[in-house]
């Protein structure tokens, strides 16, 4: 208390300085005067009187420092002292604070960059109210859909009907909340305009979803459970994304109807602007809809499916409710309700009862299925960003000690005259924090740009809009974090050249400069060398191996062709149309596709080769028993026209391809791929076999001809392609009950394959002229290349590969130039010897030999200690190297030979420069 | 030779604080020359290092100044205990005594006492 207040005090006093100093002069003249009356009064003559008054007072100058020094605040005051000091130093040397500054920029603004990205994915919280009070049903994030009444994870997903068993019983929640676990694309438009309908992503949710999450509107209102009940008049909530970026904030959109897959709705309100869903993802919903409207919209609502699971759940406990209590409340519950289904459980899932469970978890950051994808690669990309602020830190601590060698004199003359260690070790701290500080705002800049540039690669957009709601700009934790890797950087690179300042023997500054033999601080600089050249061997090699995976992974044989393919999408379902109308509907297509100059062949499917999605189905054989329940009989299906092998040129090995004669009519077929005939047939010829889906007999579909595995998904790249089965899209599937045809949404097929005829070139505008020629109201999604297609699937891997390199083309540039610098730097201070050397008769190459020695032992052993660090970095990228091996000897042999010859260059340059120094000039010079 | 200074700055300030108490307002070399008088030669080298102790207490709120007139008709600041001051005073008052007694009665023991 005491001392705060004379804090305070001193403070005060600081700022009215110069008033103390009158008052304690004034003070000592009155002491001075009152002492010498009184030596006159006894007796002493009036000089010496004075004289024995001062020297009874004492050092007057000592006394009036150690007063200053009570009266203001001596650390502040040095600190500013200091602080102007350095600047000036700073401006004298404009190209050594420039250059700082940026090497600086580049380090703190590249790992700035990322913890932006690792902050928005990994670390925040949805923009909700009291997101700590949110629990989510689940571990993980599943997508999209799970049938039946077992969950071998413990369940993630509900249906509606397990959701209203939850939410009506859990007492705990205050509110608990349902949403569609996929975002699916709906075709809108606002009634009356006379465009066509544009796809946007949107997602059906609980009528309590935004009071659980305690978010107000930003315009309009938004809703209430008496939206969500059958019945009730449809309603809809748009985003503020594109309430803004569409409609411009324009009031009169809420309130007024939308068509929303041909369907009327009306806005009833906007969200908040910070508010992107229950889920960080690229394109986040636009449209919010009660779970009831589903069957109003869907052809084949899931809505009133018992056993289809197709919701998350997140609640909000209230206050003081136990998670654990409402957790074991909810796994009785589950077990009431999967009971209370146990007639329509299979034998399989009654063995599976037992182990029935479910987990809550911390809800506050949403689903994050993000952070799941994205979390290795964030670590990759936080390790590489931190090894590059290492290098800038050995780059610029290096240059820190140059500049206190060459001012080793001043400092040891300062030291002469009295200054003390802990002050000259301040002031060197002091340059180096204002020097990292400068770097971490020049970085926050590069931070944003770097930022901004990674989510334009890593989420292209399609429509111009950021494609996912993550902000480059710095937020408070963003601009902290930068603060605080500012300041730790100032210490890391400042703290040796403070501390070799202190280490200056005062008698030098008697003794002439460059004639001291002692070479102080001349091992750290040779161990920060060391220190950079393992370091950037081991980004160089991260880089390499990274470029070697993704260039393996895009020149691998995909199975299918890519060139003069062009992939375009649409939708059938956001036209409106319904299941009888597809099959005329696609040969149309065809046809006025095929009409188009250029074009020898089209064919369609659901999903097309690397486009990223799949159908899983499980499969029964006929001749075997069903699939027991942990057998793994899962394979993918799609759904093609006529045609199609041939066109992606996917070639068959057996049998035949779909052609025209696979109508309804015709006896139903399947064409499968190696990977389904090695897994189900094990080598048996599988032609004229039969099976089918499970639940749906094993008698459905003939298989007829067996193809060439070609990759449909991305995801599991490295491992050997997934069992399919091809089904002719004009065959409809019997329901083994009524035995009548059901069509489910796998007849909507969305993918249009184009081969056009070499030369030949296809415009996205002659193709939407072709599809309005079949349906005005039919909306071309998409239109792309196979190339790009492909290459989209390693959008991720691409980025990931160039950033590495970029970082690692750096981090040479970095320590090609911090061996330049020791090198330039030992060779001036040999000057002398090396004048000597040539006087005696040592000719050119043998004084370069001389220099380029010191130089390359520092190289040889950086390498030398960087070559198993590279390795372990190998293994900590494991998967992401697809198959490659991490131990890559040629990626990591060429890491070593550029970054060898760069640094030998680097050391060339100066041992050139010395040894053409002329012998006398070198001895005069001093 | 730094803890020496330390330790005569805490003695000092005491001192200051029972003189200011003892005699009510008081300007600086008048505090000087009763510490000298009481104290003996502890101060004849440096009275000046008393205003910085001065400051210090001030700062502290022990003491309070002000400007007045000295007897020999001089501009002078005059000290003044304050009721902090006092108090500071008693409390440091009573620990010295306390370290006086049990010193004083360590100093005091004979060898046979402890056998």
């Amino acid at each position: 208390m005491r001392s705060l207040r004379r804090f305070f005090k001193r403070l005060v006093s600081w700022s009215t300085k110069r008033r103390d100093e009158a008052r304690l002069q004034e003070e000592i003249e009155e002491h001075l005067a009152l002492q010498t009356g009184d030596y006159i009064q006894a007796g002493l003559s009036p000089s010496e009187a004075q004289r024995q008054a001062v020297l009874k007072f004492g050092a007057i100058e000592a006394i009036r420092e150690d007063y200053r020094e009570r009266s203001g605040l001596p650390f502040l005051e040095t600190l500013i002292q200091d602080v102007r000091y350095a600047l000036r130093r700073l401006r004298n040397s404009p190209a050594f604070a420039v250059t700082t500054t940026l090497t600086l920029a580049l380090g703190i603004g590249a790992t700035t960059s990322i913890f932006t990205l690792v902050h928005a994915v990994l670390l925040k919280s949805l923009v909700v109210t009291k997101p700590g009070d949110l629990y989510r049903l689940g571990k993980e994030s599943l997508c999209c859909y799970h049938g039946g009444y077992a969950q071998d994870k413990g369940f993630t997903l509900v249906s509606y009907d397990l959701y209203k068993k939850f939410r009506d019983n859990t007492d705990g929640f205050s509110e608990l909340a349902a949403f569609q676990a996929s975002s699916p694309d709906f075709g809108v438009r606002r009634a009356g305009s006379n465009q066509s309908a544009q796809s946007f992503p949107g997602e059906f949710v609980s009528g309590n979803y935004f009071l659980m999450f305690g978010i107000s509107p930003s315009a309009g209102r938004l809703f209430t459970s008496e939206d969500d009940r059958p019945g009730a008049p449809p309603v809809a909530v748009m985003s503020y994304r594109l309430w803004q970026q569409r409609y411009g904030t324009n009031p009169s959109v809420v309130g007024s109807v939308f068509d929303i897959d041909m369907k009327p709705f009306l806005v009833v309100g906007i969200t908040p602007p910070a508010f992107f869903g229950d889920r960080l993802r690229d394109n986040p919903p636009d449209f919010f809809l009660p779970l009831n409207t589903e069957p109003y919209l869907e052809a084949n609502p899931d809505l009133n499916e018992y056993d289809t699971h197709w919701l998350d759940l997140i609640g909000r406990i209230r206050p003081g409710a136990n998670p654990t209590s409402i957790e074991a409340q909810m796994r009785l519950e589950l077990k009431q309700w999967l009971r209370s289904h146990w007639k329509e459980m299979s034998a399989a899932e009654r063995a599976k009862f037992p182990a029935q469970t479910l987990f809550l978890t911390p809800g506050g950051a949403g689903i994050t299925s993000m952070r799941e994808e994205y979390e290795h690669w964030l670590n990759i990309l936080i390790m590489v960003s931190g090894f590059v602020l290492l290098i800038v830190c050995a780059n610029v601590a290096n240059l820190m000690l140059v500049r206190a060698m060459e001012r080793r004199r001043q400092t040891a003359l300062s030291m002469a005259l009295g200054a003390q260690a802990r002050r000259v070790v301040r002031q060197a701290l002091t340059q180096s924090l204002l020097l990292s500080l400068f770097g971490g705002l020049a970085g926050l800049v590069i931070a944003f740009v770097g930022t901004s540039l990674i989510l334009y690669f890593a989420f292209p957009s399609t429509t111009g809009a950021p494609a996912i709601p993550i902000d480059a700009s710095p937020s408070m934790p963003v601009l902290l974090f930068a603060f605080g890797i500012s300041v730790i950087t100032g210490l890391v690179f400042g703290i040796a050249p403070a501390w070799l300042a202190t280490r200056v023997d005062p008698i030098e500054a008697l003794r002439g400069a460059g004639r001291s033999t002692v070479r102080t601080g001349s091992w750290t600089r040779k161990t920060l060398v060391i220190c950079q050249t393992a370091l950037s061997l081991v980004l160089l090699s991260a880089a390499g191996l990274l470029t070697a995976a993704l260039a393996h992974l895009e020149t691998q044989d995909f199975g299918f062709e890519q060139a003069r393919r062009t992939v375009a999408m649409m939708s059938p379902q956001l036209a409106g149309y319904q299941p009888p109308q597809l099959s005329p509907l696609y040969r149309r297509i065809r046809d006025a596709v095929s009409g188009i100059p250029g074009v020898s062949a089209v064919a369609l499917c659901k999903y097309s080769p690397l486009e990223g999605n799949n159908w899983g189905s499980d499969v029964w054989l006929e001749g075997h028993p069903p699939p027991g329940p942990n057998e793994d009989n899962s394979a993918s299906r799609d759904r093609v026209t006529a045609g199609y092998f041939e066109v992606i040129g996917n070639s068959l090995l057996k049998g035949r391809g779909i052609t025209e004669r696979d109508t309804d009519a015709a006896p139903h077929v399947a064409v499968i791929n190696e990977a389904f005939a090695r897994k189900f047939f094990h080598g048996a010829d599988p032609i004229g076999k039969h099976f089918g889906r499970d639940g749906m007999g094993s008698h459905q579909y003939e298989i007829v001809g067996v193809a060439r595995d070609a990759r449909y998904f991305a995801s599991d790249l490295g491992k050997s392609v997934t069992p399919m089965f091809f089904l002719p899209e004009e065959q409809l599937d019997l329901n083994p009950k009524t035995a009548q045809p059901t069509i489910d949404s796998s007849h909507f097929l969305n993918d249009i394959v184009i081969v056009t005829r070499q030369g030949a070139s296809l415009s996205s505008a002659r193709l939407s002229e072709a599809l309005a020629s079949v349906d005005p109201n039919l909306p071309l999604i998409l239109v792309h290349t196979m190339q790009e297609q492909v290459a989209f699937q390693f959008n991720q891997q691409t980025l990931i590969a160039r950033l590495t390199s970029f970082f690692g083309v750096l981090s040479l540039v970095l320590a090609s130039v911090g061996l330049y610098g020791v090198t330039a730097y030992n060779a001036g201070r040999r000057v002398n010897e090396i004048g000597v050397r040539i006087a005696l008769g040592a000719n050119r190459s043998q004084v370069v030999a001389l220099i380029l020695k010191g130089s390359f032992g520092l190289i040889l052993l950086g390498l030398f200690i960087g070559l198993p660090l590279t390795f372990a970095v190998g293994h900590f990228l494991g998967h992401q190297l697809y198959g490659l091996s991490p131990y890559n000897v040629p990626v990591a042999g060429f890491a070593v030979v550029v970054l060898g010859s760069s640094a030998f260059l680097a050391a060339l340059i100066p041992a050139f420069r010395a040894s053409s120094i002329s012998p006398l000039e070198a001895l005069r010079a001093e | 030779m730094k803890e020496k200074t330390d330790v005569l700055q805490g003695t000092l300030a005491l001192m200051v604080l029972k003189t200011l108490d003892v005699l009510g307002s008081l300007h600086g070399y008048g505090i000087a020359r009763r510490i000298e008088q009481i104290s003996g030669d502890l101060l004849t080298v440096n009275q000046g290092t008393l205003y910085p102790v001065l400051l210090k207490l001030e700062q502290e709120g022990s003491i309070q100044s002000e400007w007045g007139v000295s007897e020999n008709n001089r501009k002078a600041r005059f000290y003044r205990l304050t009721r902090v001051g006092r108090k500071q005073l008693q409390a440091e008052a009573r620990g010295w005594e306390q370290t006086a007694a049990i010193m004083g009665r360590f100093f005091a023991v004979k060898a046979e006492d402890l056998q």
